[in-house]
């Protein structure tokens, strides 16, 4: 399933290229395929489709099969021309605004947003009406209309670029401009380059044959557009030549504009792979589906006294390279009390986080094992069973407070919809939100905030709120402190600790941060390379480590960075 | 809000002040004789050199170019866009006559493209990868491929001459009908150049609403919206919410692609527009008409930029000033 659905735009992209081929194949070929010259009367007028005239003739005895195989050069050849010519100077405008900035950067840019607000296609037409109608004008007359897209494109790009560390480096160095340019600019820009040279091809295409629908092309030269354009001026449609004279050009045109959108979506998708609809590559932080495909046996009972219970799970990551993330990990959790997972980047703690609330997606796959939680395994409950346990009896506090919060609502909605699933009234949902909301330190004043109009701090009290407002039995924590000062961290795990006493709830708390962790939870649990090494109550894991990973892990937390290092996570994410 | 919209509004008024120049320019820097492009093309071959001279001297051609300048905006502000060669008629006259046909049909095919592309380009974001998306994509992208000049003809041939469905030419009746007669008859002669200009914008909003959804479905929100326990329905609201966002401004930063459309629409139905007064225009070599048009459809495109920055933090409350930041 993955497998085929990955291919979409790329199998969009090799029929357009296909399509573009042929017709480049039938203008370069064109005097071999039509036996008749275009633009002079060759037979009787109004003929139908023969040998001869393939198909058929119109009102003044032009060939129109000729016309269709000769029309396919001017499309191409304007297009071409003007996708090069456009995509040229776009390419100049935003490497010397991006690149050289300056007093040109503003001024530029700034011509680059006239250029895109004013109405592309009636300026074209006017600007053809003046100007006349060869063909090297409209080629003309078209990039200058048209350079302004990619100009803007590549803008954005080039400034991305001219930061990284490569860059800025060769220019402390003192390397020349042309040379970085060169070097180091402009081959970033190949990609985005071609994409937008494909796109701008395929409005030239289509701006040509408008033109010439309009009677604004090239006089002396038949293309597909002018074909349709005596069509309709001698209402073509009112005689039986009409399926010959309007439909064969019209179909060629769409061929080739459909055949640049074609490759330029596939183009898009290799630059943003989101647009296939899956994952390309394995992510190290895990969100995807589970569900594996063969039926198991009903699990032997939850252990007594425990609130959640995992046995022997093991997740896997499919596609390319197969990882292991998550390999025959058991444990147990007592009701009210706080156990810590503790790990570094990639040993597979997230993924076990995700697995636990059934928040795996494809490729990420639940291979073996279970999670009970009050007795039922939650593996086996599909589509809305499994949404009702999620917030009610086991819910998430996740990392990166900005992020998790959807941007166009304040939080106290937030709050409120995840209350509103176990209460009657939206009334009552409102009233608990605000309850919940004041209990985690957020001021009455803030309720109404939009999420970027609070702290980090203020942020992951609000998820907390979130995650704690229906009561659930279990709160998985995955590094809900990432990323704040010491100060927020501190006062943010209390929070969770109160919480936890207050609401009887367990707390699985989430983190690389083994002292972090050894002063605030029950019990440890070490993971590394997606096992367990070690496990205990803290007081023997932290005192007497046995396991060299543990020390490890203990000893890197005096250096700790204030700073969690996240970096090479966030890198494999998109 | 006020400083923002102050700003947009500069900016656009900017715009519209270099279109203006442009206007001014174009007789005077394109090929040929300032007064080729005033006088009516019949007439321009075996005039006088006298005659031309009296003509430039009418227009006031034969001043300096900053006087000309100063009387072009003088005129301008007067609501002066000149005399229509073909029409013998103020230029403003001319377009007035044909303003509301265009506002209708732009306006209607802005709606429906709007509605069917974010509805189309959501279910198949949902569905991605799915043998369904593909087919709507695929089949989307081969549409919007159409050009809609080619389009018109096709539908105007299967509904109008084969199956005599639907009036062929003009938007309005031959026959004097009023009331509801009448208004039958307008929208019966609007639903092909309709539907024409909707099937050429579709695939635009479509890619955009697909794109944004798919984007927006793999942010962190959608995966707490889930961790929270909501519901399809749920997530669906949050997604959908910010992923119109974009598809908005594109969809009216894009009217300037519609208004284009609208030319080559109405030149296929022969419907009363200022598309059809363009076309009418450049084969008749009716300049002033022309740059009249252009100015009139370049000023409403602005407008309904502007408009659409105005609105914007109504969806994105990102950028809505508030109060300073709690830290």
């Amino acid at each position: 399933m993955t497998g085929k659905a990955s291919s979409t735009g790329r199998r969009l992209g090799w029929i357009g290229a296909a399509l573009l081929i042929v017709s480049a194949l039938v203008a370069i070929f064109a005097p071999l395929l039509a036996s008749h010259d275009p633009e002079a009367p060759s037979g009787a007028p109004y003929q139908s489709p023969s040998l001869e005239f393939r198909l058929g003739t119109n009102d003044v005895g032009q060939d129109l099969f000729a016309q269709l195989v000769y029309g396919a050069r001017i499309s191409l050849t304007i297009g071409f021309l003007s996708a090069v010519l456009a995509t040229l100077l776009g390419l100049a405008v935003a490497v010397v605004a991006g690149y050289f900035r300056g007093r040109v950067e503003g001024p530029l840019m700034r011509v680059v947003d006239l250029t895109l607000a004013l109405p592309f296609f009636v300026l074209v037409i006017v600007l053809a009406a003046f100007f006349g109608r060869g063909l090297l004008i409209t080629v003309v007359v078209i990039s200058a209309v048209l350079w302004a897209k990619p100009a803007r494109v590549l803008y954005s790009n080039v400034v991305k670029v001219r930061e990284y560390q490569h860059v800025l480096a060769a220019r402390a160095m003192g390397a020349s401009p042309q040379r970085i340019l060169g070097r180091h600019v402009v081959p970033r820009l190949t990609t985005l380059g071609v994409s937008q040279f494909v796109r701008t091809a395929n409005v030239a295409v289509f701006l040509e044959a408008a033109l010439a629908f309009l009677g604004l092309g090239d006089p002396t030269r038949i293309s597909w557009g002018s074909m349709l354009f005596f069509a309709n001026a001698r209402s073509a449609f009112l005689t039986d030549a009409w399926l010959y004279w309007i439909v064969p050009p019209g179909v060629a045109l769409t061929i080739v504009i459909v055949g640049f959108a074609f490759v330029g979506y596939a183009l898009e998708e290799r630059t943003d792979p989101r647009l296939a609809g899956r994952r390309t590559r394995p992510r190290t932080r895990a969100r995807s589906g589970d569900r594996s495909e063969t039926e198991r046996p009903s699990p032997a009972p939850q252990a007594p006294g425990t609130v959640l219970e995992v046995r022997n799970l093991t997740v896997r990551y499919g596609g390319e390279h197969e990882v292991c993330a998550v390999d025959d990990v058991s444990f147990t959790l007592a009701p009210g009390r706080t156990l810590g997972l503790v790990g570094e980047s990639g040993s597979g703690k997230s993924t076990l986080a995700f697995a636990l609330l059934g928040l795996l997606r494809p490729p990420a796959q639940v291979l073996a094992g279970s999670v009970l939680l009050a007795g039922r395994d939650l593996r086996t409950l599909r589509g809305p069973e499994a949404t009702r346990i999620r917030g009610r009896q086991i819910s998430l506090v996740p990392q990166g407070a900005m992020s998790a919060l959807n941007p166009a609502y304040t939080v106290h909605r937030q709050v409120s919809e995840a209350a509103a699933l176990t209460r009657p009234s939206s009334d009552e949902a409102d009233a608990r939100a605000t309850e919940m909301l004041e209990r985690v330190g957020i001021d009455r004043a803030r309720h109404r905030a939009y999420p970027h109009e609070l702290s980090g701090g203020m942020r992951q009290r609000a998820l907390i709120a979130m995650a704690v407002v229906n009561e659930p039995r279990v709160v998985v924590a995955d590094e809900p402190v990432t990323g704040l000062d010491v100060v927020t961290q501190g006062r943010i795990l209390h929070l969770l600790l109160e919480l936890r006493e207050q609401l009887g709830l367990a707390v699985i708390l989430i983190s690389h941060d083994m002292p972090l962790v050894a002063r605030t939870v029950d019990d440890i649990v070490v993971m590394q390379e997606g096992r367990i090494v070690e496990s205990g109550p803290v007081e023997t894991v932290a005192r007497t480590p046995r396991h060299p990973h543990t020390r490890a892990l203990l000893q890197v937390g005096e250096l700790r960075p204030l700073r969690a290092p996240e970096s090479d996570r966030s890198g494999v994410r998109r | 809000m006020l400083t923002r919209g102050l700003r947009r509004g500069l900016g656009y008024a900017a715009v519209l002040f270099v279109a203006l120049l442009l206007n001014f320019a174009l007789p005077r820097i394109a090929p040929g004789d300032p007064a080729d492009y005033l006088l009516p093309p019949e007439a321009a071959g075996d005039v006088t050199p006298q005659q031309r001279q009296e003509a430039l001297s009418d227009f006031g051609l034969d001043a300096s170019i900053p006087v000309q300048l100063q009387q072009y905006f003088v005129n301008l502000a007067q609501g002066d866009l000149g005399l229509s060669v073909r029409y013998a008629r103020p230029v403003t006259e001319v377009l007035a006559d044909r303003i509301a046909w265009t506002a209708m049909l732009v306006g209607g095919a802005l709606v429906l493209s709007t509605l069917f592309g974010v509805l189309l380009g959501f279910a198949s974001a949902w569905r991605r990868g799915s043998a369904a998306d593909t087919g709507t994509l695929t089949s989307v992208m081969v549409i919007d491929a159409m050009p809609p000049f080619f389009t018109g003809l096709l539908l105007m041939f299967v509904f109008s001459v084969q199956l005599d469905l639907l009036p062929v030419f003009g938007a309005l009746p031959a026959s004097g009908a009023t009331g509801v007669a009448l208004a039958g008859d307008v929208l019966e002669r609007l639903i092909l150049p309709l539907v024409t200009l909707t099937l050429g914008y579709l695939g635009t909003v479509y890619l955009v609403a697909r794109a944004s959804l798919i984007g927006e479905l793999e942010e962190d929100y959608v995966l707490m919206a889930r961790a929270k326990g909501l519901d399809a329905r749920g997530i669906r609201r949050h997604a959908q919410r910010n992923a119109l966002i974009p598809v908005t401004t594109i969809t009216l930063v894009g009217l300037g692609t519609l208004v284009g459309g609208a030319a080559v629409v109405e030149t296929v139905f022969s419907y009363p527009g200022l598309g059809l007064l363009i076309y009418d225009a450049v084969l008749t070599r009716d300049y002033p008409l022309l740059q009249g048009a252009f100015l009139l459809l370049a000023a409403g495109v602005l407008l309904a930029n502007f408009v659409a920055d105005l609105l914007y933090p109504l969806l994105d409350p990102r950028v809505r000033p508030t109060g300073a930041q709690v830290g």
